[in-house]
């Protein structure tokens, strides 16, 4: 789906629309909760702390030296018989597949799921050039019948019902397919394995690049990533150029963090490291396979405050364990990432007015720091952002004003026990028994849902 | 955009940490324990991720894989079965199963989609993940084109854990692992076997 849904609307009411929605609000710690707790399992009986370090150094060495990576990177993926090309914005990225797509005589596409493609929206671009594209995600798949957007990064459909998947299915095959997931999951490979030994084209992202040996590597669960590598004259591959790792052997530290936090598995069913196209005497692979190395706002993150962003291997940890995002979902942040991760990616990389409200969508608990497998210090970059804002004026004169004075009254001792004792006088005339019930003004949200219990007299 | 032009928007980092070593790794679920003995571990996670196992000498492997394709008839065979190539391919003419090589059947869409079972060798398996290791040079689609997927596995090339398999990639243009049969959670979490892959994945070791 296309279009932009932050431009003039707010988190509140965004929020509100998911709340309304029963089923989700149930769904998504249904759906989330055993990836917790199978994820919390597993590193249980291994050093989780050592391995983090280590998945953080990684990842932030090679983010600082990207430019070293990127190129050891295109020397050995063109070795390899890959063709590398650099995109600077999600314009020129659609450009490019599409001019690849173009070139290949290609009519019909198939993708595996990636929140890049999300970001830079191809499908739309390439449907508009002409080219039929299916996702072959089971989850992506929904998605694009139902002209919706993920929810979470690893659960695409965690706010859709069964029966809303049934109804979806039906109206393509022409006939009640009832809703037991079963049946409507072996439709899905039905219709979607016709696809895969049709189409022309393969698109994947890509979970790491690897600069040593030029390979994309590409982990799934449904074997559909590595279908669309196998089968398509066409491999494309779209990685974020911040997904550089210098060697294969940080696979080995990488991988399982990346793994145990996104679902709590082992390892993922699959497991693909492509390195090119089809060689002399390799039965089947794409004659031709291509790396798109996409920017698209990510230089513009290194060497400020938020470069540690960067070091993100979407796994979708701090989304399950956030209680904003627990109750709100995915689309309550109005672009393509949600929870913590969103909440930081979305001010950076939409930094207008509504883009940079969603850093407010966060309690601060830093439960999202306590999860990241590579200890992204999120909560410190939220409250960043929200000073960044302040900074650029952008909340309104009566709140600017509201906490300067806050501030200004609380920097002085004599001023900070007066506030206190008017305060404090204030709620008293509000008071019926001891209790808040229904404040004014700015206390009018808080009591709401809550009641305001008046402060202790102290002892003396 | 142009390569250099590009590389050079990259600069402008904050220096970061030094690459560290990762030669010998913290205790972590994809290496072997202490006691970890191979075969059994690579059971014991192949089977907790849906695959099934069963350990064979090398003479009574032919038969191991007739018994495993049950009635599947329209059966592939990769060509990376190495000893084991010629005892199964007799094996399975002799049980009137009509194997054809997976290079001929990836060359006709009609005949690939069609298959009931592939069966293929493996350069590795890596016993604390219960993952078979396949390189593009057996096939990339080998594994998972069929409903059904036979692997044989011998005995020397299982190793420990995934930062070993890693050092000793075989050659080829895809790297392939590859943990029990296809699966996805995305309706509802309900598990289901089989969506683009096989529903099933029989692995046989060879002593």
């Amino acid at each position: 789906m296309s279009g932009d849904h932050l431009t003039g609307t707010t988190f509140e009411g965004r929020a509100a629309e998911q709340l309304a929605k029963p089923f989700q609000r149930k769904a998504i710690p249904a759906a989330v909760d055993g990836t917790v707790a199978h994820s919390r399992a597993l590193f249980a009986t291994g050093d989780r702390e050592r391995l983090r370090e280590l998945g953080r150094d990684i990842r932030a060495h090679a983010v600082a030296n990207l430019p070293e990576y990127v190129a050891a990177f295109t020397d050995a993926a063109e070795a390899n018989g890959t063709r590398v090309h650099f995109a600077g914005d999600a314009t020129e990225a659609n450009a490019i597949v599409a001019g690849i797509c173009r070139d290949a005589g290609a009519q019909l596409i198939v993708k595996s799921k990636s929140m890049l493609t999300e970001e830079i929206e191809l499908n739309p671009a390439l449907e508009a050039a002409g080219f039929e594209v299916v996702e072959t995600d089971l989850g992506e798949y929904v998605v694009q019948i139902a002209n919706d957007r993920p929810s979470h990064i690893i659960g695409p459909i965690i706010h859709k019902t069964r029966g809303e998947v049934r109804e979806l299915f039906s109206a393509i095959a022409g006939r009640d397919l009832g809703d037991d997931p079963r049946a409507l999951t072996a439709f899905a490979r039905e219709q979607l394995r016709d696809v895969f030994l049709r189409a022309d084209v393969g698109i994947t992202g890509g979970n790491f690049a690897v600069a040593e040996s030029g390979s994309v590597v590409l982990v799934t669960n449904e074997g559909n990533a590595r279908l669309a590598t196998s089968l398509p004259r066409v491999h494309i591959a779209l990685v974020g150029v911040e997904r550089l790792l210098p060697r294969t052997a940080d696979l080995s530290v990488l991988i399982p963090l990346l793994v145990a936090s996104g679902t709590g598995q082992q390892l993922t069913t699959y497991l693909s490291i492509a390195s090119g196209p089809r060689r002399e005497g390799e039965p089947d692979g794409p004659d031709e396979m291509h790396v798109v190395l996409v920017d698209g706002g990510r230089s513009a993150i290194l060497g400020t405050g938020y470069q540690d962003i960067l070091n993100c291997i979407r796994c979708g940890a701090c989304q399950n364990v956030c209680p904003v995002y627990r109750q709100v979902g995915g689309h309550a942040y109005g672009w393509v990432y949600g929870g913590p991760i969103g909440a930081v990616l979305t001010p950076l990389f939409k930094p207008s007015a509504e883009g940079l409200e969603v850093a407010h969508a966060s309690s601060l608990c830093a439960a999202c720091d306590d999860v990241c497998p590579v200890k992204i210090p999120l909560h410190d970059l939220l409250v960043d952002l929200r000073r960044d804002r302040v900074g650029r004026r952008i909340p309104g004169r009566f709140e600017r004003l509201a906490y300067g004075a806050w501030s200004r009254a609380w920097s002085s001792p004599l001023l900070y026990r007066l506030s206190g004792r008017v305060g404090i006088a204030s709620l008293r005339l509000l008071a019926r028994g001891g209790v808040v019930r229904r404040g004014l003004g700015p206390l009018r949200r808080w009591t709401r849902d809550r009641d305001l219990l008046l402060p202790g007299r102290r002892r003396r | 955009m142009e390569r250099d032009a590009f590389i050079a928007r990259l600069a402008a980092a904050r220096p970061g940490p030094p690459l560290p070593d990762v030669s010998s790794l913290p205790a972590v679920h994809t290496e072997l324990r202490p006691g970890d003995e191979l075969y059994a571990r690579f059971v014991h996670e192949l089977t907790a991720v849906n695959g099934t196992c069963e350990l064979r000498p090398a003479a009574a492997v032919s038969a191991a894989v007739v018994a495993a394709l049950g009635d599947a008839r329209r059966v592939a065979l990769g060509a990376d079965l190495g000893d084991h190539q010629a005892p199964v391919e007799g094996a399975l003419a002799a049980a009137g199963i009509a194997a054809i090589a997976y290079e001929e059947a990836v060359a006709d869409r009609a005949v690939l989609g069609a298959l009931e079972a592939t069966v293929t060798g493996c350069a590795l398996a890596v016993a604390a993940t219960g993952s078979i290791v396949i390189s593009a040079a057996a096939g990339r689609a080998a594994a998972l084109i069929a409903p059904l997927h036979v692997c044989v596995v011998p005995a020397e090339h299982l190793v420990g854990g995934l930062a070993e398999a890693l050092r000793i990639l075989p050659p080829g243009s895809l790297t392939a692992f590859q943990s029990g049969p296809s699966r996805t959670a995305d309706i509802e979490k309900v598990l289901i076997l089989g969506m683009h892959g096989p529903g099933a994945t029989h692995v046989i070791v060879a002593t």
